[in-house]
């Protein structure tokens, strides 16, 4: 039995965060009044519940990669002055899904490098991330198939798992087993059939996926050849420019820099989310695109599905099935990879 | 497939965020100033742009076919190619085409103006690998501002080069770059053959395709030794290098000889922003410059 596993009484659950809150904000899976379940950061622990039983609707993107910050700001009265702004601010997840702690590792890795981005890192420099593992996948889930879930193998500080009455804990990182050292007496040692029990329901959940995504065969098609014209122009016939798929996408890093003038030598450099679907995305100056617009969502797909495998040896989709949900004209990445795998 | 990705330690110190004060220290910007602008065309200008600290000046290096992101507060910033030659080091020139929100900001300036200048990025022609032979520099439309940083500099190399040609083709005669240069680059023992789509008054030479002046040239040069003494730089709009490239590739010269500067849209140029990757491959990272035999293996490149 590794030291690093241990069993936390369920009851015991709001004492710990109780506790880690302290001197971290806390950030975990709530559902608010309008009935959405949002990572939301929690003031009052004791007054509020947490509902671990949804999937959340956004990922972890925006807390470290927000929709709009502002990177710097400039001051021209007196020389040539740009300030940096960075945003530190030590924050605890808990209830992280394995595919929202994937995202969050593969956007570590593109802000990373070449050059690392010290923006998004100030965000996330100073985080604990405690992991839910999912013994019941959701319905658009397809986390099996790329590879990202339902249980973390590494990369989380703590890794949950509910075991009914109680959670099984492991410790990955070091910040998981400081906790571990720190608080002891919410823990007890975990016996060998807790880490049985645990060992079946990653099983059983594997098998429980309802929808069967063929992302590894499609990576391979699209590794080794082209894509028949007819998909493209069917899908993005339907696609409506929206950009919605890649707003909820956690794993979609591309953004616009822009600056905002508040007085005429004063004002702020903005970086936000942007699209590639978007029509304007890639035209250049001169008016030539090199985007044909009947393959307005090829784009997305080669790069999640063929640049990325052949950059890092792994499709950047990590089966969230978010944009099943956000799709209207139903051309979300499940589609296209049912279309080149039937192709 | 392997189901690990390579994931970053953030647990690890060793990467403290630096604290960047000075604008010298800021994302490599240096503050410049906008010391001349004179119109080239209706819509081209070209802007001398100095690296106001003397000693940032000279220590900024750089080589023909890098680009810089030149930004100005409140406005943005953009990726330029350099069109000064690199001896210059920070005292540079940048030719712009007043088209977007920046660029017609920058239509309006005036001498003295302070703006950035991040850089330098990207790839450049190798000229110091090509000494001891033949240059062909092919330039179409606006192609010929990234050009002009390795023609100046073969031009301050002269005695290291063999022949050296260049083939330059615009749409009209009022759209050619550069006019008061030409006979400059001809005093220097340099072929320049210019060719337009469509004569206006006044124009004597030749109205045509690019590729009409380059058959020539391949013609008579076409003796054993021209795909082992040649080596051509490429750069105009997508469907110019198709035709060039081809008709050179016909001529026998190796593809990783013939060099091409495919110009994308960047908005970061650090390889984050997606904008201008082709494939899997960012042009700000590892652009703009490329060996056609590289190009060949990039998917919708041109």
């Amino acid at each position: 039995m590794k030291e690093t596993t241990v069993i936390l009484a369920k009851d015991n659950l709001q004492g710990l965060l109780r506790k880690l809150g302290r001197d971290k904000s806390l950030v975990a899976p709530v559902t608010n009044q309008w009935g959405d379940t949002l990572y939301t950061e929690i003031t009052d622990i004791d007054g509020t519940e947490l509902d671990l039983s949804k999937q959340p609707q956004a990922s972890l993107k925006g807390f470290f990669f927000p929709q709009q910050e502002v990177i710097q700001t400039y001051d021209t009265t007196a020389g040539y002055e740009f300030t940096p702004q960075r945003h530190i601010q030590p924050t605890l997840f808990f209830g992280v899904r394995s595919c929202d702690l994937h995202a969050v590792l593969y956007m570590d890795m593109i802000f990373s490098s070449p050059e690392r981005d010290d923006a998004y890192f100030a965000r996330r420099q100073d985080t604990t991330i405690i992991t839910l593992a999912c013994t019941t996948p959701f319905a658009n889930c397809f986390c099996n198939a790329t590879g990202s879930g339902p249980f973390m193998e590494y990369g989380y500080d703590l890794q949950l798992t509910d075991l009914g009455d109680r959670f099984l804990v492991e410790a990955g990182r070091q910040q998981g087993e400081q906790i571990l050292q720190a608080w002891g007496h919410f823990f007890e040692p975990a016996t060998e059939e807790d880490v049985q029990l645990q060992y079946q329901l990653s099983l059983e959940a594997g098998g429980r996926f309802q929808r069967k995504v063929e992302v590894e065969h499609a990576c391979r098609i699209l590794a080794s050849g082209e894509v028949d014209e007819q998909i493209w122009q069917q899908l993005s016939a339907r696609c409506a420019d929206c950009g919605g798929c890649a707003y909820v996408c956690p794993t979609c890093t591309c953004f616009n820099i822009r600056d905002a003038q508040q007085e005429p030598s004063k004002g702020e450099r903005i970086r936000s989310w942007d699209a590639c679907t978007f029509s304007g995305f890639t035209r250049m100056a001169g008016g030539h695109n090199p985007i044909n617009s009947d393959h307005a969502l090829q784009r997305r797909f080669l790069h999640k599905l063929k640049y990325d495998v052949e950059k890092h040896g792994k499709p950047s989709c990590v089966g969230c099935g978010r944009c099943v949900d956000i799709c209207f004209g139903h051309v979300d990445i499940t589609t296209f990879i049912e279309a080149v795998v039937e192709d | 497939m392997e189901n690990k990705l390579e994931f970053i330690d953030l647990g690890a110190t060793d990467q403290p965020e630096q604290a960047r004060q000075s604008v010298h220290d800021f994302e490599y910007s240096h503050k410049a100033e906008i010391t001349n602008v004179y119109p080239l065309t209706a819509t081209e200008k070209l802007y001398q742009i100095q690296i106001c600290d003397p000693d940032e000046r000279h220590n900024f290096t750089f080589h023909p076919g890098q680009f810089v992101m030149l930004e100005l507060p409140g406005i943005g910033e953009g990726p330029f190619s350099i069109s000064s030659s690199p001896i210059r080091h920070g005292d540079l020139e940048l030719c712009i085409r007043g088209v977007g929100n920046m660029t017609n900001f920058l239509n309006r300036v005036e001498r003295g103006t302070k703006v950035g200048i991040s850089g330098p990025f990207g790839t450049h022609f190798p000229v110091e690998n090509m000494i001891g032979e033949d240059i062909l520099l092919i330039a179409g439309g606006l192609g010929i501002v990234p050009l002009r940083s390795p023609i100046l500099s073969v031009l301050e190399n002269r005695s290291r080069y063999g022949q050296v040609d260049i083939i330059y083709g615009a749409r009209k005669p009022s759209e050619l770059l550069f006019g008061y240069q030409y006979e400059m680059w001809k005093q220097f023992d340099i072929n320049l053959e210019i060719i337009v789509d469509e004569a206006e008054q006044g124009w004597q030479g030749p109205v045509g395709l690019i590729t009409e002046i380059l058959k020539k040239r391949i013609d008579q040069g076409r003796d054993a030794d021209f795909r082992h003494k040649t080596s051509a730089i490429v750069c105009g709009p997508p469907i110019m290098f198709k035709f060039v490239c081809d008709q050179l590739t016909h001529a026998n010269l190796p593809m990783e000889k013939m060099f091409v500067s495919l110009e994308r849209r960047m908005h970061c140029g650090r390889g984050k922003c997606c904008r201008c990757n082709i494939g899997s491959t960012y042009t700000c990272l590892k652009g703009p410059v490329f060996d056609y035999w590289s190009v060949l293996n990039l998917k919708e490149a041109i």
